[in-house]
This record gives structure tokens, C-alpha cells and sequence, in this order.
């Protein structure tokens, strides 16, 4: 299989690479870039897990070819902080107990952060409607739409 | 009331931040110089006998650098303990269940492994398969096992006091039946190992293990190794719920992979592999009969349960057996009478699975309390008072109770929710109440003959304080509450403590995370460590200052006699003193292994079962039924649990939402389908697991009754938070639409269909 060069910017880094057009964006994140923290928990675009932002949208990345997202700019979980002090949605995470084995959590700050930068005051519908498509079986979610609202709060 | 600073305070998960930047590094994330990829070939048929494996296309393929089959192995078979031992690494003869591994291969990427597997020619005799547990007991059935007759590979009978006696005395007396599906764990992080072998034949693994100790026992046992040249690691991992527990195939696939190569393999379960060959909750059948006096006093019960075991044994014989321990302890009830088969099927194997056997007991027993309450017109709460279990009482089948909150978990659900309110007004149309009630241990058991955890605790010549534990963290968070507790006794901020956990090679052995031990038995260890290690530390003190011991205090990282905080000798000081100069640095360890197993107790049937401390709770649902669609709408939950000492309030009420979203599931929604041996719903868009949207906010009650013996009074908590869950929910269905669920899950085409034949009854 011929490789097909793409250019994508991940985390404000340009990067022009060759690529297998069978890749997904996941494996290349994972395996060709190295940033683990994206997860992998189906393979499917069940879980969310793996989700980045692309362009301004939330997308499971096991679901998106890495040649499809050729000239998009991306968001991964280690993209989310960007000076010193962890991201707010990040630090109410931690404070809310929204984190107990942590696979989930890069997906889940990801979707927060799409649904903040699109709506900074959502209702607990919309919150529990966003946060949908990501799994997770340690929390019962209780305290991850907590921190959803704290987070909301504070960037007021 | 002991004042702690440190200790029942609400501090976040210590790797918290870690796992927020996405920077925790989990099995799957690792990857090694030259590594290799390994795959498992797995039986499509159910039960069938292996005439041939020819594997030299496979090996001849161009990048695979090794093939196994059971001739590689050693063909010892494993279980959970020696006795139960069914299960061989690699299957040689003959297959049991749509999953059994026949070959593995290893080889320089993905793609090329999965290519090999299909290389590989196995020539298969198919042979009548046995799905369903009832028909596997009859004569004539299929056999899963040659030698296991009527497919029954445990037969438990227990009888206390006698029930023909108590159901002569009873006023009142109920019957019935209770199924209970399959449930998977779904922890988010599927399998994942690697493993390396030197060229001294030493065994590196790096895995997500929920009991890394055992599992290095479990390795060497199987696969004929010396534990000596064994190392296990685990990164950070990705949920448990009972899955990580034990000894999975692949696993040992790995570690002979890398012996065979010489390079690091690893393997990686896909979803699809995790539904469908990791283990299971026990699918169970409960006939229960309960009789009591018209007062409510319940004077005798029995059980008759099939337990389905599928295709080997795991943890099953102990499922089973804490079945019954559950069923027996719950209430003070002098005549009970327990009869448990555990019963071979080709299927997907059972296992540990949170709660263990308990949330199955649970259904069957407390909706039949439900149904004794109604039938003796009667509170549902108060027929639960009126039988509840007291502190330090001996139950008919000699479990000895220290510390019990059941009668406070009930009050305190009861007025949490308005239940008397609620119950005593006009009734809104489709809605409807339900509660339930549980026992557990809070400290695993040394039924096994083992329950040990061991932790050191060391000061540098710094000062700095460094704890080594066996036990893993695998997202509940002991590595947190573990930490608060060595620092209270050290009066130190414990996120300065460092940590090396379930490292076997570096921690004290531990039996790891299951069972709801790590809060009580770790916590046992670390305490007694960090005591050891301030004893020696006050004494080194003490010797410097010239000062009596009993006169010396503690604080901000410093020892000084009390009133003379000026005159502090700091950690350093005395770190330094020791390191250096005395030639005796200071370390203590502890250990716990207990309780004392009493003479009563019965291996088979778990009577006089020896746990350190038990768990209550109550959980208590309202619910509303669209009536249209079946669909169960959870409004509210209330879940009280008795906790014993929250160490941290956060975490406990993490584990609690965590458990009643699993338990809410299992109750509506969760099952693996079968069909003729195959499951049909191995990923997460047919097997459907609660969302954010689905859950409702759940009212956590946390009531401390102190154990005695437990670290600063704490009990575990982590699995028995589901075991209450499905049953009130199905007790709230009845109320609210008169539907009673007998067969979980009550989904909303059961309960529609069912509320249709209710109609056209009437």
C-alpha cells in the first residue's frame, strides 16, 4: 500500500508525514506520535475513549482515518493544558473525585472541553446529553457531571 | 471521638493529575525494543475434539517469529486453587466453549500475526454441546468434563438448626424462583500484558493484574517456572470489577511467547475478545422458600440454587460457596437450609465478579423479602428491622459479626428518601418505591487460608518517608487512603510520602485488590508499619534529645518534647543520625493475614465463614414506569452503606455511584445473549452499559460504626456497593406498576409485555 503524506496540527504542532492510508487517527496519535494518553477501549466508536477534538468537534478517533483528517487541526488530552496550572476542566476533575482508573478521563475532559467552548452554561441535560458517547464503569458519572458543573461555575 | 487531621478527610486521587494530563501510563501504552505481537487462535465451535493442528504454513509466514501449541505448554491444568484445577493454558484434546485457546502466535506487527492465525489448520470433530445448566444435570447430558458427572463440578449442601422445624412454627410462607443473567465487567482498559525473558531464563510481566502476587504463584504453577524467576509489575490499570483477578490464558501465552523468542510480546485483548472469553458473572437459578410468624419474624429459609458455571471452573467453587455465605448471614434466621450445584455448560466461563456471588443471593433473597412483607402487610423496612442483623451477634451458620450497621443504613435510607411519606400518601400513577438491603465482607476472608497484605515504611537519611505495598490500586484509589493513613500516624502530608506498589520483586506480598480487603487488610499492614516506623523514629529522637519517649510529640516534620517546639529535631535530623551515623536506618514493616480461621469453619460450604469484619447496606429506589414503552425510569436513589470509618468521604462515595450504576445496569439493561454457545452481543454498541445520561443522581448515606479491629475503624466498601442495587429497583417496579420481575434484567420490553398480559388477566 502506497503511503499518502498528510499534514495535520496537533496540539498547535505541525506535522507532515507519510502515513498508510489504513491507519486511524488513533493509531497514528498512539503509535506514530507516541501520546498515549488518547485510549484505545473499543475500537469501535462505542466507548469514547479515544476522543480528540478535530476541528473545532469532538470525533472518536478509532472511528477517522488519519488521512481523512489530512489539513485539520487537532486537540488531543496532553494538547488540553497549555501553561502551567492543569486546564480548569483538568483541575475540576481532580477535585470533584471525577477520576478513579483514569481510562476514560482524557475522552471525558475532551467532550467537557467541546461542550464548554460551545456552550459555557449548559444544563444538566445538556451536560449528561454531551457526555453520552464516553463509557465509564468506575464513577457512575455522579461526579464527573459535578465537575462539569463546577467547571462551568468558575469560568463564569 | 479520635480527631484525625489526615484521616476521614476528602483529598483527591494522588495519581489524579497524572490521569487528567494523560500522562499514566497503562500495559497498553508500553512498548519495547524489537517487540512482538501476539495473537490467540480460539475455538469457533462450543465442544468439539481436536483431531490435528498444523501450524507450519503459519510458521513459515514471513515476520512470525514463534507458534505455540499445547505441546509447548507443560499441559498443567489451573484454577483458582489446586483442587478446582480444569483449565490448561493451551487445549489439547478437546475444546469446551467458543473461545478455548487452540494455538498463539507472535510475530513483528499486528497484521502479520492475525495473517498466521489464519495459517493455521485445526481439524475439529464437533460434538452435542450442553447450553443451559438444568438440562447439563440430567441423565444422558453431554459432559463438559469426562470425569465430572452430570456436569456438577461442586455440590454444596448446609443445613443450620432445621427447617422442616421452622417452616412448621411459620404463619406465613413464600415461594419462588430467580433467574439472574450474565454480566461482564466492562472495565475500560481490556487485557493488556507484555512480557520479557532474559537470557538467564528470568520472566518480566507488566500487566494489569488485580493480584499480582498470586498471579506470580498462579504462573509458576502453570507453567512449571520457578517463582523465583518471575518479576511481575503493573503499570496503571484500566478497572477490574473482579476480571483481573485471575490467571487469564493469554497471559501465560505471553510469557511462553517470550521465552521461545527472546523478545518482548505483547498481547492485548481486542473488545470483542474481552466480552467474549474473559469471565463472567454466574448466570444463577434460586428457589427460595421463606416462612415466618405473623409478627414478622422469619423462622426459617431455604435456597436451592444452580449456579452456572460455564465451560471451567475459576473462581466458581468459591462463588458459589459465598453464595451461600450471603444468603445464610443476612438476617437472624435460626433454620436455614442451603443447597448449591455449580454446574458445567459450554460457555463462556464464569468468575469473580463484583460482589462475587452476593448481588445474585441478593435478588433472590431480597425480593422474596419483598414479597414476605406484602404478604404479612407489613413495612418492607420494618420486616428488614425486625430481622436485622445486631452487632457482635453469631449467626445460625456461626459467622461471628463484629461491627453492624444494617438497622442505621435502613433508618437512615428510609428518611433520606421520604419513604413513609411517600408510601403513606395517595400513590402517583406509575411510580413506585423499593428497598433492599446486603451483607458482605468488608475484608476479604481467609477462607483460602490466606488474606495477607504487607507493607513497609522507611525514612531516608533525608527524611523523606517511602512506602512499599503489595496492593494495587486499580482506580478505586487504596493507593490514596493507604497514603492518609501511614501519614496520621507520621503527621506528614501524604502526598509527600513516595510509593512503590504491587511490584513483586519490591513489595511485600499482598493477595490483592478483590474481596473489598485493601482498605481493611492493606490498611492493617500500613498502620502497623507506620507505627513500627514512628516508634523507631521516637526513640531515635528521644535518644538525641535526651528525653523521655512518652514526653515527645510529633508535628510539620518534626519531634520535640511537648512544650518545646523550639528544641525540634526535624525528620532529617534524625533520617540523617540513623543513615549515617548510627549505621541503622530506620524501617519498619507490617503485615495482616486473618482472622483466625475457627475450628467451625467449613471449606465446602464456607459455614463459620471467617471474614475480619462485614458490610451492610440499604439501598432504596423510586422509580417511575412508562407504561407505553416498559421503559424504568430511576428518579431517585438513595444508598446507605455501612463503611465502618470513611478514610475519605470522596472515595467512598465514588465507589458507592460507581457500584449502584453497575448494579442499576444489571438490573435493567445488562446481559450477555447466547446463542447456541456464542455471544451475540461482545461489544459495546449490543451490550448496552449505562450512560452519563442514564443515571440518576444517587444520595450516598455513609455511616461509620467504627469496626474494631479495622484500620482507624474503616471496612471496605468497594464491591458490595452494587450487591443491593437490582433488587430494589425490581421491589420499586411492583410498587409502581404491580409488575414483579423474577428474571433479571428487567428490561423495557419485559416489563411492557408483561404489563400486557397483566392487563389482558384482568
Amino acid at each position: 500500500m502506497a503511503k499518502q503524506r498528510i499534514h495535520i496540527t496537533i496540539n498547535e504542532e505541525d506535522h507532515d508525514l507519510l502515513v498508510n492510508p489504513n491507519i486511524t487517527l488513533l493509531d497514528f496519535i498512539r503509535y506514530e506520535l507516541g501520546l498515549t494518553g488518547t485510549k484505545e477501549g473499543c475500537d469501535e466508536g462505542d466507548c469514547g475513549a479515544c476522543t480528540v477534538i478535530m476541528d473545532g468537534k469532538v470525533v472518536t478517533s478509532c472511528l477517522v482515518l488519519a488521512v481523512e483528517a489530512d489539513g485539520s487541526r487537532i486537540t488531543t488530552i496532553e494538547g488540553v493544558q497549555t501553561g502551567k496550572d492543569l486546564h480548569p476542566i483538568q483541575q475540576a476533575f481532580v477535585d470533584s473525585g471525577a477520576v478513579q482508573c483514569g481510562f476514560c478521563t482524557p475522552g471525558m475532559v475532551l467532550t467537557t472541553k467541546a461542550l464548554l467552548d460551545e456552550n459555557p452554561d449548559p444544563s444538566e441535560a445538556d451536560i449528561k446529553h454531551y457526555l453520552e458517547g464516553n463509557l465509564c464503569r468506575c464513577t457512575g458519572y455522579t461526579k464527573i457531571v459535578e465537575a462539569v458543573h463546577r467547571v462551568a461555575l468558575a469560568l463564569k | 471521638m479520635d480527631t484525625y487531621s489526615i484521616i476521614g478527610k476528602s483529598i483527591p486521587h494522588r495519581d489524579a493529575i497524572e490521569k487528567v494530563k494523560g500522562a499514566a501510563v497503562f500495559t497498553s501504552d508500553m512498548k519495547m525494543s524489537g517487540m512482538l505481537y501476539g495473537k490467540v487462535l480460539r475455538s469457533k465451535l462450543p465442544h468439539a475434539r481436536i483431531l490435528s493442528i498444523d501450524v507450519s504454513k503459519a510458521e513459515r509466514l514471513k515476520g512470525v517469529r514463534a507458534v505455540l501449541t499445547s505441546k509447548d505448554t507443560p499441559m498443567i491444568r489451573y484454577s483458582i486453587s489446586p483442587t478446582w484445577a480444569d483449565k490448561l493454558i493451551l487445549v489439547d484434546k478437546k475444546i469446551r466453549y467458543i473461545g478455548d485457546e487452540i494455538a498463539a502466535v507472535a510475530a513483528v506487527d499486528e497484521e502479520t500475526a492475525e495473517e498466521a492465525l489464519s495459517l493455521i489448520k485445526v481439524e475439529l470433530e464437533e460434538i452435542p454441546s450442553v447450553y443451559d445448566p438444568l438440562q447439563a444435570m440430567q441423565p444422558g447430558a453431554p459432559l463438559v468434563h469426562e470425569a465430572t458427572a452430570q456436569n456438577i463440578s461442586k455440590t454444596l449442601e448446609m443445613e443450620c438448626g432445621s427447617v422442616d422445624d421452622g417452616f412448621s412454627m411459620a404463619d406465613v410462607i413464600v415461594e419462588d424462583t430467580f433467574e439472574t443473567q450474565a454480566q461482564s465487567h466492562c472495565s475500560l482498559e481490556t487485557h493488556c500484558c507484555i512480557a520479557t525473558c532474559t537470557a538467564t531464563d528470568d520472566v518480566r510481566l507488566w500487566v494489569g493484574s488485580q493480584a499480582p502476587h498470586p498471579l506470580r504463584q498462579r504462573l509458576s504453577g502453570a507453567l512449571g517456572i520457578d517463582p523465583a524467576k518471575i518479576h511481575i509489575s503493573t503499570p496503571y490499570i484500566g478497572g477490574g470489577f473482579g476480571s483481573k483477578i485471575d490467571l487469564e490464558p493469554a497471559q501465560a501465552i505471553c510469557v511462553l511467547l517470550a521465552k521461545k523468542t527472546g523478545k518482548p510480546v505483547k498481547i492485548e485483548h481486542s473488545r470483542k475478545e474481552q466480552f467474549a472469553t474473559t469471565r463472567m458473572r454466574h448466570p444463577t437459578i434460586n428457589t427460595l422458600k421463606f416462612g415466618a410468624k405473623q409478627n414478622g419474624t422469619i423462622v426459617a429459609k431455604q435456597a436451592d440454587v444452580v449456579m452456572d458455571n460455564g465451560a471451567y471452573n475459576s473462581h466458581g467453587p468459591a462463588v458459589l460457596a459465598y453464595h451461600n455465605v450471603m444468603f445464610s448471614t443476612l438476617y437472624r434466621v435460626d433454620n436455614i437450609k442451603y443447597t448449591g450445584r455449580l454446574v458445567y455448560t459450554n460457555k463462556n466461563w464464569g468468575g469473580a465478579c463484583r460482589g462475587y456471588g452476593d448481588p445474585q443471593t441478593a435478588f433472590a433473597q431480597e425480593v422474596m423479602m419483598d414479597m414476605l412483607a406484602r404478604e404479612l402487610n407489613m413495612d418492607p423496612v420494618e420486616l428488614r428491622l425486625k430481622n436485622a442483623n445486631e452487632p457482635n451477634e453469631v449467626t445460625a451458620n456461626a459467622v461471628k459479626i463484629t461491627s453492624c450497621g444494617l438497622k442505621e443504613t435502613l433508618i437512615q435510607a428510609r428518611d433520606a428518601s421520604d419513604w413513609v411519606k411517600k408510601r403513606t400518601q395517595k400513590k402517583k400513577k406509575n411510580r413506585g418505591m423499593g428497598v433492599a438491603s446486603m451483607i458482605y465482607t468488608g475484608g476479604g476472608s481467609i477462607g483460602s487460608g490466606f488474606n495477607y497484605s504487607g507493607a513497609t515504611m522507611q525514612m531516608n537519611a533525608d527524611g523523606t518517608l517511602h512506602m512499599l505495598m503489595g496492593a494495587v490500586d486499580i482506580g478505586q484509589g487504596s493507593n490514596t487512603i493507604l497514603s492518609q493513613m501511614a501519614a496520621e500516624v507520621m503527621k506528614v502530608e501524604p502526598g509527600t510520602i513516595r510509593l512503590t506498589t504491587a511490584d513483586t520483586d519490591t513489595t511485600f506480598p499482598c493477595m490483592g485488590t478483590f474481596g473489598s480487603r485493601v482498605t481493611y487488610c492493606a490498611g492493617r499492614a500500613v498502620v502497623e508499619a507506620a507505627e513500627g516506623l514512628k516508634q523507631k523514629l521516637l526513640e531515635k529522637a528521644a535518644d538525641m534529645l535526651e528525653a523521655n519517649l512518652n514526653d515527645l510529640e510529633m508535628d510539620d516534620r518534626k519531634v520535640f518534647v511537648k512544650g518545646s517546639p523550639e528544641k525540634a529535631l526535624s525528620y532529617a535530623e534524625i533520617g540523617a543520625a540513623s543513615f549515617y551515623k548510627n549505621k541503622n536506618p530506620l524501617v519498619a514493616h507490617g503485615y495482616y493475614n486473618g482472622p483466625d480461621v475457627p475450628p467451625e469453619f467449613d471449606p465446602v460450604t464456607y459455614k463459620g465463614y471467617p471474614s475480619p469484619a462485614l458490610v451492610f447496606a440499604t439501598h432504596l429506589a423510586e422509580v417511575e414506569v412508562d407504561p407505553t414503552s416498559g421503559k424504568v425510569e430511576v428518579l431517585n436513589f438513595v444508598a446507605a452503606h455501612d463503611v465502618g470509618k470513611a478514610i475519605n468521604p470522596m472515595l467512598v462515595e465514588g465507589q458507592i455511584e460507581g457500584g449502584a450504576a453497575q448494579g442499576i445496569g444489571w438490573a435493567l439493561m445488562e446481559g450477555l445473549q447466547f446463542e447456541n454457545g456464542e455471544i451475540l452481543n461482545p461489544n459495546f454498541h449490543d451490550y448496552k452499559m449505562l450512560t452519563a445520561k442514564d443515571i440518576p443522581k444517587v444520595k450516598t448515606l455513609l455511616i461509620e460504626t467504627i469496626d474494631p479491629n479495622g484500620p482507624f475503624g474503616a471496612k471496605g466498601v468497594g464491591e458490595c456497593a452494587m450487591v443491593p442495587t437490582a433488587p430494589a429497583i425490581i421491589n420499586a417496579i411492583y410498587d409502581a406498576v404491580g409488575v414483579r420481575v423474577k428474571d433479571l434484567p428487567a428490561t423495557c420490553e419485559k416489563i411492557f409485555m408483561r404489563l400486557r398480559e397483566k392487563e389482558n388477566a384482568s
